[in-house]
C-alpha cells in the first residue's frame, strides 16, 4: 500500500489534466458572420465605459468598434485576428475573459495537487507519509525507560 | 525504507504560488492601463482637420510630436490647454502638435478654440470614431508623445500638468 502514494497522485492529476484539455479544445459551434460579430463584440470591453461589453454598449466608441468588427469580418479575416487587432490598439485589457496566462491555472492547479496528495494520504494509510521504517515514537526505548525511572526516583527521593 | 515526508509539500505548494501572486499583483495600479503603442511606430493618422484640409500625420514625422485625443465637453481638456500652448510655443519649430477631435462637432471644437486660445496646430476630425480606436483611445484628454522616428514614448491618460509636461518633453529629448 504504502508505495502507491505517488502513482495515486500522478494519476489523480492527470485525471484533472485530461479534463481541463477537453474544456480547452473543445470546439466552437460554427456561428453567421452577424452572429460572430456579436459574438467578438460581446468579448470586447467599450472603452469608456468599462462594465459594458461593446455589444451592450451605446456609446460612440462601441458604436465604432462594432463597425470595425462588421468591417473586419467582411474582409474575411477571422475572429482570432479581429479580436487580436483590438488588443494590439488598447491591450489585453480589451478583451473581458483575457487570454489565460500561467498565473490563471495556479489555482486550480493548486487545488488539483492539493486533492491528489490528499487522496494519496487517505489511501495509502498515514504510516507511509511519516516514514514507515521509523520506530515508533510513542514507545520508549529501553534507555529512555531506564531514564524516566532514574527520573521519577529523583523526584521521590 | 523511509520515505521522504510528503506532509510538508502541502506547505510550499499552498504557500509559494500565493505569496507569489500577493507579491506580483499587490502593488499594481488597477487603473493604470499600459498602451501596447508605447515603444512602437505611432500608426498613420489621415483625416480631414478642423479647417477643412486633408491631413496625414506622416507629414508631421522628422521631429518629436504630441498627438492629444480632446473634445470642446471634456472639462480637464480645459485644464491643461494652456499647457499644450506653452509647450507648443515655447519649443516652435523643434515639437510639431496634432489635435484629434474625439466624439465632438466641429462648431463646438472651433468654439472650444475661440474662448480657450488656439494654438496654431492642427486639429484632426473623426466623425467615425477610426482614429480613436487606432490610438486605442478610452475617452479624452489622452496624449500621446512621439519621438523623431515617429516612435511613441509615453502616453498620459487625463490631463497634462506643466510638471508632467516637462517630465514627457525631456523624454523627447527637449528641455526647458
Amino acid at each position: 500500500m504504502k508505495g502507491l502514494a505517488l502513482p495515486v497522485a500522478a494519476a489523480a492529476l492527470l485525471a484533472l489534466g485530461a479534463l481541463v484539455l477537453l474544456e480547452v479544445l473543445r470546439p466552437a459551434p460554427a456561428l453567421s458572420p452577424s452572429e460572430q460579430a456579436q459574438q467578438i463584440a460581446s468579448e470586447l470591453r467599450c472603452p469608456d465605459c468599462q462594465s459594458l461589453s461593446v455589444a451592450e454598449s451605446h456609446t460612440d466608441a462601441a458604436g465604432a468598434i462594432r463597425a470595425q468588427i462588421g468591417e473586419l469580418l467582411a474582409q474575411g479575416r477571422t475572429v482570432d485576428e479581429i479580436k487580436q487587432h483590438f488588443v494590439d490598439r488598447y491591450g489585453e485589457w480589451i478583451l473581458l475573459a483575457p487570454t489565460a496566462a500561467f498565473a490563471w491555472w495556479l489555482p486550480p492547479l493548486v487545488v488539483g495537487a492539493a486533492l491528489a496528495l490528499l487522496t494519496a494520504w487517505l489511501f495509502t494509510g498515514r504510516r507511509a507519509w511519516h516514514g514507515a521504517g521509523e520506530p515508533n515514537a510513542a514507545v520508549p526505548t529501553a534507555g529512555e525507560r531506564q531514564r524516566i525511572r532514574d527520573e521519577i526516583e529523583q523526584l521521590d527521593a | 525504507m523511509r520515505l521522504p515526508p510528503l506532509r510538508w509539500l502541502f506547505l510550499p505548494i499552498l504557500l509559494v504560488p500565493l505569496a507569489w501572486l500577493l507579491f506580483t499583483g499587490l502593488g499594481r495600479d488597477p487603473r493604470e492601463i499600459p498602451s501596447p503603442l508605447v515603444g512602437k511606430p505611432l500608426p498613420e493618422l489621415v483625416g480631414t482637420t478642423l479647417d477643412g484640409d486633408a491631413f496625414s500625420s506622416a507629414s508631421l514625422l522628422g521631429m518629436p510630436l504630441i498627438v492629444n485625443v480632446w473634445a470642446s465637453w471634456c472639462v480637464p481638456c480645459v485644464e491643461e490647454h494652456p499647457v499644450l500652448i506653452d509647450a507648443a510655443t515655447t519649443h516652435a519649430g523643434e515639437l510639431a502638435v496634432l489635435g484629434v477631435l474625439y466624439q465632438d462637432t466641429t462648431d463646438a471644437a472651433r468654439g472650444f478654440l475661440t474662448r480657450y486660445g488656439d494654438g496654431g496646430w492642427p486639429t484632426l476630425l473623426d466623425p467615425s470614431g477610426r482614429l480613436a480606436v487606432e490610438l486605442g483611445v478610452t475617452g479624452p484628454p489622452e496624449t500621446f508623445f512621439v519621438n523623431a522616428d515617429g516612435i511613441v514614448v509615453a502616453r498620459q491618460i487625463g490631463p497634462l500638468t506643466f510638471a508632467s509636461m516637462a517630465g514627457y518633453l525631456a523624454d523627447l529629448g527637449l528641455s526647458e
